[in-house]
This record gives C-alpha cells, sequence and structure tokens, in this order.
C-alpha cells in the first residue's frame, strides 16, 4: 500500500521546474511562434483561404466546414504564441505547473499552422484527419495494452507481432467458416493465448531469454500463417477467407454531439472494445488488489513471494490475458477493418505497438497517447500527399517513425521499465 | 530441465524455419503489379552470352529427349513466380493463356510453381529435362535465371512475362505491357463518372511499374478536362512533378483502408488503388462509406474479388494470357523468334473491363467517347504518359 501512495508524491516534486527549464519553455514558444511567421507566413499571399472539413465523407454535417484566412490566421498564431513566450520569460515562475499545457497548446497551434499553410487555396478535411488518426491508432494501442500486461509482471512479451498475425488469421479462417464475426473473434483471442501458453511456459517454466522466446514465436507466426494463407485461405478464398466485418454503430445520442460525436461514437465494435479495455486497465492496474499484485511482482518478485502472493501463477496468467489482448488486436486487421486475411498484414504494428508502450512509460493512458501521436503523424502524412504538397513520398513516408524516435528519444530518459521485466523467477535460488 | 527446454525451443525454431521455407516469400507474393520490362536492367546478362556458350554446347539434354523420343504433342510449360499459380494476379493470368492455348490448339500444358527465389533454376531445368516445347516464365524477378538458362539451353525456345532484354536473346520473346494506355481510359471513364469532381489513385511503391499506371490515369483525367473544359480534381498523384500518395508496401490493406476513407473524406469519389492486396482495402472502404467507386487493376475485380464487384466501376486489364497465348502460337508454327512482344491496347494485351452492373449507369455518350479515345490513342494521337 505504501508503493501506491508515495509514488504521486515523488511525481508532484519533479514537477516544481527549475528556472533554467521554464526560461528555455519560454525561449521555445517564441521560437515556435517566430518559425509559423517565417516558414509559413511569409509563403501565404494575402486573400487565400483554407478550408476545414468538419464532417467526415458519408456522414450528416453537424457543423459547417470552417474557412479561415490563410495569412491572418497564420499572423494570429504567430503572435499568440510569441506573446506566450514572452510571458513565460517575464513572469516569475513562467505559467508554473501549466507550463506544460501552454506547451501543448503551442505545438497545437504550429501543427494547426502547418496544415493551414499546407492546405492554402484548398481544402483539408480536420474531421478525416481525427478520424483516421484513431483508427491507426486502434490496433496500436490493443497492442500496448497487451505489452503492457505482460511487462508489468515482469515477462517481455515482443511476440505481440506474431500474436496479432495469427490472431488475424484464425479470426478469418473460423468467421468464414462459422458465419459469425464473433465466433472468429473468440478465435483469434484464443489464437493469441495458445502462443502466450507457450510463451509462458518457455519463459516462466523453462525461464528461457524472453527476447529469444519471443523471437522464435514471431518467426513462428509468419511462418505458420503465410503457409496457412498460401494453400488454403488464398484457394479457397469464397469459403476460408470471407469473413467480413463489423459494421460501425453509431451510439444513441452521443454519436449526435457536434463534431466529437461522429469521430468517436460512430465506429465499429473494436474502437469501442479499446477504450473499454484502456478504462479496465488504467484502473485495474493502479486501483485494485489485482493490479497492486501484478505490479509488485514485475517489480519485485521476491518481496511479493514472501508475502504470500503466487508469482507464477500471477505472471501466467498476465501473459495469457496480455496474449489475449494480442489476438483481439490481430482481429482488427482481418474483420474489424478489412474483410479477410493476407499475408504479412499486420506489417509491422505490433512492433510499434512496443514503442508506444514505453512512450507511455508501461501506463495504459500514456500507451494510448503515445498510439495517438503515430496514428497522426501517420494521417497527416498521407493527409499530405494527398493535398500534393511537394514532398517526395519516401520522406514522407518516414515522418511517423522519424516521430516516434524522436519522442521516444526525448522521453525515453524518463521512462521507467518494471524493475523485474524479462527476469525470470527463480524461487530458492542457490 | 534445459535438455526438455532447447528440445521444446529446436522443435519450434525448426518448425517456423519449415514453414516459413514452405510459405511464399512475402514482398513479391503481394507485389501486385509486377514489374514491367525495364529495358536498361537487362545488359549484364546479354553481354555473357559469347562466353557462356562455348563451354557448354557439349552438354546434352537440351537435345537430347526430343531426338530420342520426339514428343507426339507440343508441351508448353510455365514456371510460376512465388506468388504461385493461383495468385489472381499476373501468375494466374498466364496460366490462363497456356489454358486457352490448350483448349484452342490441343496442346499439352504444365506448370511448376517456385516456393522461393532459389526454384527458378531448378524448376527451369526441370522442364528443360522433360522436354517441353517453350517455357513461359513469369515476371521481372525471374529475368536472371531466364537469361541463364537460355544460354545453357540455346535450342530451347523462352518466354518471360513482364521482362524485355537488351540487346535481345535469340531464343527469349519478352512480353511487356503498354499499362498506361488502358490507364489513360481509366482515368477519362472516371472523370466522366465522378460527382464530386475529384478522383483519386494512389500507389504501393513508388516503382515506374506502378507510376506507369498512375500517369497514365492522372493524363485521362486531364485530357477529359481539356475535352469538356472540367475541372475534375486527381488526388494523390501529380504526373509532372512525381509525387503523389503511397502506401510503402504491398501488404497492409489496413493501409489501403486508411488511406482510402482519407481520400473519401477529401472528396474523392473514384479511387483507384495500384497497390495489389492493399487495394481491397480501399475496397472495403468504400463500401463502408457508400456513394463511391474502385477502379481495379491488373484483372478485372469484378471477377477476381467477388466481395466487393457491386463497388468496382471498371478494372484497367494487363491481359498476360493473351501474350503468353501468342508466344505459344508463334512456337507452335515455327516463327518464333528472340525479342519483345508488347501488349497494347491494339492487340489486346491491355485494355479496360467491362463496367458490369455499373453499365447502365455509364452514359452512352461517355462510352462512345472511350472508343474513340481508344481508337486514337492506337493511331498513336494521343499521348498516354508525360
Amino acid at each position: 500500500m505504501t508503493t501506491t501512495t508515495t509514488t504521486p508524491t515523488v511525481k508532484r516534486e519533479i514537477k516544481v521546474a527549475s528556472p533554467t527549464r521554464q526560461r528555455v519553455m519560454g525561449i521555445i514558444f517564441l521560437v515556435i511562434g517566430f518559425g509559423i511567421w517565417f516558414l509559413f507566413s511569409r509563403d501565404v499571399e494575402a486573400g487565400t483561404y483554407t478550408k476545414f472539413g468538419m464532417t467526415t465523407g458519408g456522414q450528416v454535417a453537424s457543423i459547417p466546414d470552417l474557412t479561415v484566412p490563410t495569412l491572418a490566421t497564420l499572423n494570429i498564431l504567430a503572435v499568440v504564441c510569441g506573446v506566450l513566450g514572452v510571458v513565460q520569460l517575464v513572469r516569475k515562475d513562467g505559467f508554473g505547473k501549466y507550463t506544460n499545457l501552454v506547451l501543448g497548446g503551442v505545438v497545437a497551434a504550429f501543427v494547426i499552422s502547418f496544415l493551414t499553410w499546407a492546405a492554402a487555396g484548398k481544402s483539408i478535411n480536420f474531421a478525416g484527419l481525427l478520424n483516421t488518426t484513431l483508427l491507426k491508432a486502434v490496433p496500436l494501442t490493443l497492442g500496448a495494452l497487451s505489452g503492457i500486461l505482460c511487462e508489468r509482471a515482469g515477462v517481455v512479451n515482443i511476440a505481440i507481432e506474431g500474436m496479432m498475425l495469427m490472431g488475424a488469421m484464425v479470426a478469418s479462417l473460423f468467421a468464414s467458416v462459422s458465419g459469425s464475426l464473433w465466433i472468429g473473434l473468440a478465435a483469434g483471442v484464443a489464437a493469441g493465448a495458445l502462443l502466450g501458453l507457450i510463451h509462458g511456459v518457455l519463459s516462466i517454466k523453462y525461464k528461457t531469454d524472453q527476447i529469444i522466446s519471443g523471437t522464435a514465436i514471431n518467426i513462428f507466426s509468419i511462418g505458420m500463417t503465410s503457409y496457412i494463407s498460401s494453400k488454403f485461405l488464398q484457394v479457397y478464398q469464397l469459403q476460408l477467407n470471407n469473413p467480413g466485418t463489423f459494421q460501425p454503430y453509431a451510439i444513441p445520442v452521443l454519436s449526435k454531439i457536434p463534431f466529437f460525436g461522429g469521430i468517436l461514437f460512430d465506429q465499429n465494435m473494436f474502437v469501442y472494445a479499446m477504450f473499454l479495455l484502456l478504462a479496465l486497465l488504467q484502473f485495474g492496474l493502479f486501483k485494485t488488489r489485482w493490479g497492486l499484485r501484478m505490479r509488485s511482482v514485475g517489480e519485485y518478485p521476491r518481496a511479493a513471494d514472501t508475502l504470500g502472493i503466487n508469482v507464477f501463477r500471477t505472471r501466467y496468467i498476465s501473459v495469457l490475458l496480455g496474449s489475449m489482448v494480442a489476438g483481439f488486436a490481430g482481429a482488427y486487421f482481418s474483420i474489424g477493418s478489412v474483410g479477410g486475411f493476407d499475408e504479412v498484414m499486420t506489417a509491422g504494428r505490433g512492433f510499434i505497438s512496443l514503442a508506444a508502450m514505453i512512450f507511455g512509460n508501461w501506463i495504459p493512458v500514456g500507451a494510448f497517447g503515445g498510439s495517438l501521436l503515430f496514428g497522426f503523424a501517420d494521417s497527416l502524412a498521407s493527409k499530405l500527399a494527398i493535398l500534393g504538397v511537394q514532398i517526395p513520398s519516401e520522406l514522407l513516408l518516414m515522418t511517423p517513425y522519424i516521430v516516434t524516435m524522436i519522442v521516444l528519444a526525448g522521453v525515453v530518459g524518463r521512462a521507467r521499465t518494471p524493475a523485474a521485466d524479462g527476469v525470470p523467477y527463480e524461487k530458492e535460488s542457490l | 530441465m534445459t535438455k526438455k527446454l532447447f528440445s521444446l525451443l529446436a522443435i519450434l525454431i525448426v518448425a517456423a524455419m519449415v514453414l516459413g521455407a514452405c510459405a511464399p516469400a512475402a514482398t513479391p507474393t503481394a507485389a501486385p503489379v509486377e514489374p514491367t520490362a525495364v529495358p536498361t536492367e537487362a545488359p549484364p546478362e546479354p553481354t555473357e552470352v559469347p562466353t557462356e556458350v562455348p563451354p557448354e554446347p557439349t552438354e546434352p539434354p537440351a537435345t537430347e529427349p526430343p531426338a530420342t523420343e520426339p514428343p507426339a504433342v507440343f508441351k508448353a510449360c510455365q514456371v510460376t513466380d512465388t506468388g504461385g499459380i493461383d495468385d489472381k494476379s499476373f501468375n494466374a493470368t498466364a496460366w490462363k493463356g497456356v489454358e486457352e492455348a490448350m483448349a484452342e490448339f490441343g496442346i499439352e500444358g504444365k506448370y511448376l510453381e517456385s516456393q522461393q527465389q532459389t526454384d527458378y533454376e531448378k524448376n527451369l531445368k526441370a522442364f528443360v529435362d522433360e522436354g517441353c516445347n517453350i517455357i513461359i516464365t513469369v515476371g521481372f524477378l525471374l529475368g536472371d535465371a531466364t537469361a541463364a538458362a537460355s544460354t545453357t539451353y540455346p535450342d530451347m525456345m523462352f518466354s518471360i512475362v513482364d521482362y524485355a532484354y537488351d540487346p535481345v536473346l535469340p531464343n527469349v520473346l519478352g512480353q511487356v505491357f503498354t499499362t498506361d494506355e488502358a490507364a489513360f481510359l481509366a482515368g477519362y471513364a472516371a472523370a466522366g463518372m465522378t460527382k464530386t469532381g475529384k478522383v483519386a489513385t494512389f500507389g504501393g511503391i513508388q516503382i515506374p511499374t506502378v507510376t506507369v499506371f498512375m500517369d497514365g490515369f492522372a493524363l485521362g483525367v486531364q485530357y477529359y478536362n481539356q475535352q469538356k473544359g472540367t475541372a475534375v480534381e486527381v488526388l494523390g498523384w501529380d504526373p509532372a512533378t512525381q509525387t503523389g500518395s503511397f502506401t510503402g508496401n504491398f501488404e497492409s490493406k489496413e493501409d489501403g483502408r486508411t488511406l482510402g476513407l482519407s481520400f473519401i473524406d477529401e472528396g474523392a469519389d473514384i479511387i483507384m488503388p495500384v497497390a495489389g492486396p492493399v487495394g481491397e482495402g480501399t475496397a472495403a472502404a468504400v463500401k463502408e462509406r457508400g456513394n463511391a467507386w474502385v477502379i481495379g487493376v491488373d484483372a478485372d475485380w469484378y471477377e477476381t474479388v467477388p466481395d466487393y464487384k457491386d463497388i468496382v466501376l471498371t478494372s484497367v486489364l494487363k491481359n498476360m494470357n493473351i501474350t503468353t497465348k501468342g508466344a505459344i502460337q508463334a512456337a507452335m508454327e515455327g516463327t518464333f523468334a528472340g525479342g519483345v512482344i508488347v501488349g497494347t491496347l491494339e492487340n489486346g494485351g491491355v485494355g479496360l473491363a467491362p463496367f458490369h452492373d455499373a453499365d447502365s449507369l455509364v452514359p452512352a455518350e461517355l462510352k462512345a467517347e472511350l472508343e474513340t479515345i481508344a481508337a486514337e490513342i492506337i493511331a498513336g494521337n494521343i499521348p498516354t504518359s508525360p
């Protein structure tokens, strides 16, 4: 119990920022303000307008599209950033504990300026941008939750990619054969659990190197799914690989909320399930006995063992739960997004979700933030290509990865791995 | 304990490797739009011809089997790429050509699937030993293996899909396609059918065999604008600067879906994805949102992706079956010569698929215009590449 009560106080102490940091922040705000003017404003002719679409395609408009004069918007944003910078520098203690919030606002201002500039004289669908951001974040978040479940209990799981792939294949196969998406989903989750069991036995019972066991599962899954796919699924496409997809379900009332309703509450089951799992895990991990036990096993298994917690059982359960979530994430690809399995269709998302997990400091909500960041960078890059910004496609495609790298590099100093992560527990060693 | 563990791990890894090896290599399978001939890539091979031939001619297998037991029936044999015979793309289409030749000329047809790239040489040799009359190899990736085999067995006739040798090999007939001509028609049709005034195209990876589709499509739209004074926009590709939208892979259908949603969000109502299976993700997005169409590539998606047949406007066809059948026919009639056979609109090597269910929605006027334009392209009056 003591651990839970002391952690927040430690965090609060860190937040009392040093004067240097406050000064640096002020300078950053100023630089961004100047950057908006220097990079964007000077490039735009007066009289052009940028139109922001506020409704995703295929939905009834809840609020009208927003058309703004490009130059004026850019200048206003530049000035606002500059003023914030000056205030931060001049006022004693700057914005104090709100500094990070202001930083977020300034970064947002920069992104909006960038969009306003890139779509000068044209239109960009802002609601659509957020919508694809969320969709891209769904499998990443689920993958990251899977990683958190395993690693908080002290078992490294880099087999998420393999479990996703297997989950995707099995879900598609069973849904096609049975004709029920729910059966397919259950089968996909079970496939994840089965691989998790292998991973668990290898790394908990036999204490093998968890990286190697995870890699083996990844290679095995790629081989196995590609084999089955090319020998059966592709040959009997209509019978074995034709599952259909979960259709979007608009939640009454909530989906009518202007702007956000259409993005958040008119999605298919996987999006709601992601939010539910996210909330459950966030709460479970930090507010329940189960979560405390799990974290103690991941931090200091010897102490947990002494207090009568069954370390092995806790780890098995966590790994199994985590693998099931990974199988669920895999099912998203084949029956939640597009109907059908295709070889290596997860395309490395399992590994990106590990990055999101680390970015989020092994905290569910943080991992969701990391996934959103990656999804946003990815969506933004494809939007820019659609808008016809003259950037070579290879560079644009790199953007999300570069953003992830920068953020990881910037945050990794603060990231704290569970202490016993990846260390097999030996009862009564020596 | 450790023993158990190691045996378990060993089994797992061996299984993974075996299964991994059985499965076709990822990228080539998925690669949708198989590289059309890039003549400049070939030179290294042909230069070796003079040096490599002398030591070999003593080798008998190429000439002996036909001599000892002259085949009663003509044999056409196909070596597939790693995608396998059922790839719904170029391997399957080329095999369709062999099957058509079998039905029409009464010949025997055989195929061997290459599970991995190291199988190419093995499979080619197996067919030579079996006494095939012509060997069809499918795909850009078989270019080197086919060139090597053609010098080892100078009496054998070969034909390769999507490759052209420069200088030509005397016993290899390359099959290449002017895909841009058909894509031009698709662009024109899309411009004529759009209700929002915006159409879109994107690719898997920015390579010439992909962008040739996108170029043709964009120019077709431009031509429509010129003719009709309209301002239909092409999202996702600018033929002048050669920049545009790509998913960066040929695997992730999910990417195809989100990109499709983005295009629809920006107002496009006709999308041509040039990215193999990724395009099926786009079709899923179109089906989800409604009021939009996709244009298929390579094969007629109305038939190959029946799930989405109600949203397929048309497809840009690359008819390897026609060129393959042509090569077989030439070999049978003794008119076979090394060189290049180009699949064009004129000879039916490329074309626009029928509108199928959408037929009633396409104005008769537009159909007539498409026919005129096709004739103009064949006559060489309309440029289809930038």
